[in-house]
Parts: structure tokens; sequence; C-alpha cells
């Protein structure tokens, strides 16, 4: 057993568990039938899937709802959120304003961006903008406010200019601060892109999901959302590693 | 004296806080006036029809069931989330087992597990039901199994000294010191909830506010589907307050704590 346990780690061991109690409820339960995929079915019509253009045009519509709305977001919320931080008054003015916005989930105004802006890849790209944008900005200042006090009055005793102290004191604490609104905000943007697909028609992955239940195949659905979770976990395990690399003193 | 003064802080802050959401529905309200797209209506038309629809003819058919649908599914969630996670918290080799599948799970977009709730039990409130019980009950099972398995090492010795049987360990010690990070997670899964009632309710058709929302929008009730966007949203807001509220509430003894440390 000892020597089971080194060969295989327990991630590797619940996952096949999993995928046997997954193919075994399919084929043998109640559940088993059209509306159910089981586990063979769902990674056969996932494979199938790979062979099709059509699959990786909706992979890359998504990708790239998801990257331009999440980059668009970083360009505006970061210095606007800077700016807004550097001041008691403009932090204390706008922080309530952002926060009602950051609350209101994309999904709610999605009826209305789908008239204004009509069912495609750039209202994807303005809900992913609209997701992260009050967010990114409020962490920001709330970082640059954050900066340690005894380390901004030593630099004022040392007459070190506004410059210096917003670059050695306000940005490295900001940026702890925006790394972690950035690490929601990568998960956010691919979550709001599939999903403007998905109720919006936006395209992309989310469509194809829509697409595929709205006609009945099983198993073409349990592909994509296994897909989504592959990807999920995929890319939350790449931001971790990058935030330890980039923002190594956060002392995490 | 001092009541005064803390008073007029207050006052302060809610004229700070306050003076830029006030500037910006003016800016909307005279922008809007006489707006002759059809897309932006007036706010003052978006407004009179809000009254018409929302104070409170509408409420009983389409408000109350998504509530209905919200608060269920959450209160499932909550009760599988907290069980299962303190079963499977409170063994060390249970967690290291479990938690690839859940994080599996919590990776996929609770909306996108809509489409499966609709092959498998159709469209009407069961399956919203699900749905949202479903999305909701990860992130309460991840934060439940962290905060119970993270119990400070030295009041489990010293449960262990005073002889504390495992039930007594479990609902005395652990449970009561995973509280912070469980509610974190329910505040997680409230939102989700709260998202995942909308879309389902988007995706099938028939009952409910955001069905209500989106059949607008599709027939061109343009005005219709301001205010239903615009109670969504203060919905969503009013809801979070909610949350906080309880929060605050519930973990009264906790805030204390930390105040004294």
């Amino acid at each position: 057993m000892a020597t089971v346990r080194r060969v295989l780690p327990p991630g590797v061991v619940s996952t096949v568990i999993a995928l046997l109690v997954w193919q075994l409820i399919g084929s043998f339960g109640p559940l088993a039938g059209d509306s159910f995929a089981t586990a063979t079915e769902a990674i056969a019509a996932l494979v199938e899937f790979a062979g099709q253009s059509m699959f990786w045009t909706a992979v890359w519509e998504t990708l790239q709802m998801a990257v331009i709305g999440f980059v668009v977001s970083v360009v505006v919320a970061v210095p606007v959120g800077i700016l807004i931080g550097l001041s008691r008054f403009s932090y204390r003015s706008t922080k309530f304003t952002f926060d009602f916005l950051k609350v209101i989930p994309p999904i709610v105004v999605i009826p209305i961006a789908i008239l204004v802006i009509g069912p495609n890849l750039t209202m994807g790209i303005a809900l992913v903008i609209f997701a992260n944008v009050f967010a990114i900005a409020i962490q920001t200042a709330y970082g640059v406010r954050d900066a340690d006090p005894v380390l901004l009055e030593t630099m004022r005793c040392y007459r070190m200019s506004l410059a210096q102290q917003i670059r050695y004191a306000r940005l490295p604490s900001a940026a702890v601060q925006i790394s972690i609104a950035l690490r929601i905000a990568v998960a956010a943007s691919i979550v709001v892109a599939v999903v403007s697909g998905l109720v919006g028609g936006a395209g992309g992955l989310g469509s194809l999901l829509a697409l595929t239940q709205s006609s009945g195949n099983a198993d073409q659905t349990y592909a994509i959302i296994l897909l989504l979770g592959i990807l999920g976990i995929a890319v939350s395990r790449l931001i971790v590693r990058a935030q330890r690399r980039i923002v190594f003193w956060s002392g995490r | 004296m001092k009541a005064l003064q803390r008073f007029w802080r207050w006052v302060l802050a809610v004229l700070i806080a306050g003076w830029l959401p006030v500037v910006l529905v003016a800016w909307w309200w005279n922008a809007s006036a006489d707006s002759q797209d059809p897309f932006f209506p007036p706010l003052e038309t978006i407004w009179e029809q809000f009254k018409v629809n929302w104070l409170f003819a509408n409420v009983g058919i389409h408000l109350v069931p998504s509530m209905q649908n919200l608060f269920l599914g959450f209160a499932i969630a909550v009760s599988v989330g907290i069980s299962l996670g303190v079963l499977i918290g409170a063994s060390e080799s249970a967690s290291r087992y479990v938690e690839p599948i859940i994080d599996f799970f919590r990776a996929i977009p609770g909306v996108a597990l809509v489409p499966v709730f609709i092959l498998l039990l159709g469209l009407d409130s069961t399956m919203r039901t699900a749905s949202i019980a479903f999305a909701a009950t990860m992130p309460i099972l991840i934060a439940t199994i962290e905060g119970v398995r993270s119990t400070n090492a030295v009041l489990l010795d010293t449960a262990q000294v005073f002889s504390l049987t495992r039930p007594q360990v479990l609902f005395r010690v652990r449970l009561p010191n995973a509280m912070p990070i469980v509610f974190a997670g329910l505040q997680v899964a409230f939102q989700i909830a709260f998202i995942v009632t909308v879309a389902s309710e988007y995706l099938g058709s028939g009952f409910g506010l955001g069905a209500f929302t989106l059949i607008s929008s599709d027939s061109f009730m343009i005005v219709d589907a301001w205010t239903g966007v615009l109670l969504l949203g203060l919905l969503g807001y009013a809801l979070s307050l909610l949350f906080d509220l309880v929060e605050r509430l519930s973990l009264r003894w906790y805030y204390g704590q930390k105040k004294l440390a």
C-alpha cells in the first residue's frame, strides 16, 4: 500500500475513481439515457471536437474575448486606480460608486448589451471589461492608500519628492493588491466570455454549449463542460505560478 | 458633545461618498431627457415604467419566484456544503483525495452547468433550484474544508489535554474556528447563486425576473428591459448588503476577538 501511495499521488487515484463512478452512474443508474453522457462518451465527443475547425474557432473566440477584455480592463483600471488612490478625498468619493458597480454581475446587463451592441464578440469584450474594471480600480486604489505610513513619514523626513514616494512606497504596496485583483480578474474574464456566448449569443464556447444543449446532444454538452473544467484548473495553476514570480515581495 | 461630533463626521462621510452617484444619475437624467435613440430612452420614461412594473404590480409573478429559487437553492447549498465539508475536512487523507475533484467542479463556471441541468431536468423550477444549489455548493464546500483543517494546533492540543471527545472537538473547536473562512465561502456562493438564478431564467423559458428582462429585450420592449436591468442591478447590490449585515451579526465574537488581539 505504501509503495502504491508513493507511485500514485492522491489526485490521480481520486480522478480515476471519479471517472469510474461517472461511467457507472451513466451506464446503470436511473440517469442512464440520452440526457446523460458517460465519461467515455464525453471524452470521445471531446476527441471528435478536436478534429473539427469549428470547435477551434469557438475556443479561439472565447480566448479572444477574455484576453482583449482583460487587457483593456487592466490598462484602464490600474492608472485610474492609482490616481484615485493618491488622494484621500478622491478615494472616499469614488469608493461607494465603484463598489456598487462592482457588485452588479455582468450577466444582469446582457439584455441591454444585446440591444445596444448586438450579439457579437464586441459585446463579449464589453461585458468582460464591465466585470473587471471597477474591481481592479478599487483594489489598486486601496493598495496605493495602504502603503506603510511609517515608510511614508520617513520618506517625507528625508524630503523625498512625491514622485519618489509614489515609486518606492505607493506602487510596491499597490502591486500586491493589483496582483490579487488580477488573479481574480483572469478567472472572471474566462467565465464572463463563456457566459456572454451562452446567454447573449456572443459566440465562442458558450454559444457552442447553448447549441449542443438545444439540439439535445448530451455527449457534446458534457465534452464542453469537461473542457471548461480542465481549462479553468490549468489557468488557475498558471496564475499562481506567475504570481509567485512577479510579486515575490508579497510574502507568500 | 462627542455624539454631535460623531454625527457631523458621519454626515461628512455620507456627503463625500454620495456626491458622485448623485451627479451621475442627474447627468443621466438630463442627458437622456430628449433622447430619440430607441436604445437609450429618457431615464424619466424608464422610471415611470419602473413604477408601473415593480411598485408592485409584477412583483408577485416575476420577482417572488426568482427569490424563492435563489433562497431555496442557497439553503440547500449551505446545508450540503457545510456538512460535507466538515466530514471531509475532519480527515486529512480524505481531503487530499477529494480536493482535486472539487477543484475541477469549481473551475467550471456555474452558469455553464445550467445546460447540463436543462438536459437532465427540463425547464421547470426544479432545474433552476438544482443549478443554483450545485453551483453554490462548491465554494462553501471548499471554504469549510479549508476552515476545519486550518484549526490552530495549540487549540487542538488544549482540547486533547482536556480530553474532549471527537464530536466535541469537531463541534466546539473546529467548527467555530472555521466560521470566518466559511463565511468568506458563503459570500462567494451567494453571488454565484444570484448569477445562476438570473442565468437559469434567461436560458429556461417562462417565469422570473431574468426571463422577463430578456424577453422584453428580445421583443424590443426596450423600456421594460431597462426597468428589469435596473431592478436586477439594485437587487444584486441590496442582497450583497444584506449578506454583509448577516455576516457582521453572526461573526460578532470574531471581530471582537480581532480587536482585542
